[in-house]
């Protein structure tokens, strides 16, 4: 039993280095690009860094955000990619001679649950391009396109599955359809 | 590092036009919604290509890293306030300019 | 190499001034408020780049609080002076 008892406490202290040692790595990172290599600055430096470990742990716990890492190095290729294009998209009916607009509502209900995922699946449809999350009503996205005859269903949908594999929501209802 | 140099221009070079054309919509288009679509993509891809084109010209990864995180705030900050925006627009009522 | 980043710097302000044209047209406030929203995302790239044109690594500093500042005043102007004038129409709180 004694055996047993040490066992789960190794356990859980080899979780928590686990969870806090990349939190501790990136903030200690941001700390370092912020204040420059004066040695002096850690005196501030690292209370500050423990403090933001230990606060984003505490807040990690009662939230359910869980970024996955092969998720993120999809998403974030998906994402520069997309939002150049849209960038191009604007530039180009911005500037072209005649006004190439034709501006739509379009309803959509998304199936990633309510909470972080969906925020974050709101505040990107706006840098897609040609769309923007113009409300969000429970799980009922309206998005205003600034041309009715881009795919915006489509492009929308590659987007949703993207979050969810970056959130780790993946195996969700999206796949029967 | 003469060729990161000018591929850094390069890009510098495509941001500065992402600004203008952002700034080109912001004027011509029709109503707030088609403007808040100029102003949020390309002043975000513009600031983006500023950011890459610079990190290229610095060679040096703190400098890197702080503009990734100039450029990610701003990223998080505009389209939160882009939505804010156009859902108190369509509280208000304000109905969105259609092809006449 | 400081005069070209300088010179960009150059360009962008025209950027700026002309999108001051949407604050006399209006019509509604929050028109007006992108303005001020081109103006974060613009003076954050124009400090951006005058830093690396003048050689001057304090004006990134300047750029990151810019970039925070400039996110502040929209959001608190949309929720305190534009919904506060028309809001609840529905009766719903915002997302």
């Amino acid at each position: 039993m004694p055996n047993d008892n040490c066992l789960s406490t190794s356990h859980t202290l080899a979780t928590l280095v686990r969870r806090s040692l990349p939190r501790f790595a990136i903030f200690s990172l941001l700390w370092y690009a912020l204040a420059g290599s004066d040695a002096l600055s850690w005196v501030i430096g690292v209370p500050a860094v423990l403090l933001a470990t230990s606060l984003s742990l505490s807040l990690a716990s009662s939230s359910r955000l869980n970024i996955r890492v092969a998720g993120l190095l999809h998403f974030i290729p998906f994402f520069l990619y997309q939002s150049f294009r849209g960038g191009i998209d604007v530039m180009h009916r911005a500037l072209s001679f005649r006004q190439c607009l034709d501006p739509g509502l379009v309803a959509y209900t998304t199936l990633l649950p309510e909470g972080s995922a969906r925020i974050f699946f709101v505040n990107t449809i706006s840098l897609l391009p040609g769309t923007l999350s113009a409300e969000l009503r429970g799980d009922q996205v309206t998005i205003h396109t600034l041309d009715q005859g881009l795919p915006v269903w489509a492009n929308i949908q590659r987007l949703e599955y993207h979050v969810a594999a970056l959130m780790g929501e993946t195996g969700e209802g999206r796949e029967n359809l | 590092m003469d060729i990161l140099y000018h591929s850094g221009t390069l890009f510098i070079v495509i941001g500065v036009l992402f600004f203008l054309s952002g700034t080109v919509g912001l004027i011509r288009f029709p109503d707030i919604y088609t403007r808040l679509h100029a102003l949020t993509k390309a002043d975000n891809v513009g600031l983006g290509c500023v950011v890459c084109g610079l990190a290229l010209q610095s060679g040096s990864w703190v400098l890197t890293v702080k503009l990734l995180l100039i450029w990610l705030l701003v990223l998080i900050a505009s389209s939160a306030s882009c939505h804010l925006i156009a859902s108190s627009a369509m509280q208000k009522n304000i109905k969105p300019w259609t092809r006449p | 190499m400081s005069w070209l980043h300088t010179l960009f710097a150059l360009i962008l302000l025209p950027a700026i001034a002309v999108g001051m044209i949407r604050i006399l047209r209006g019509p509604t406030a929050a028109d007006r408020m992108m303005t001020a929203q081109l103006f974060g995302t613009c003076g954050v790239a124009i400090l951006l780049l005058l830093s690396a044109g003048m050689l001057n690594p304090v004006l990134i500093d300047i750029a990151l609080v810019f970039a925070l500042l400039a996110a502040l005043a929209t959001l608190t102007f949309i929720r305190r002076t534009w919904q506060g004038s028309g809001k609840n129409k529905h009766g719903y709180p915002l997302s």
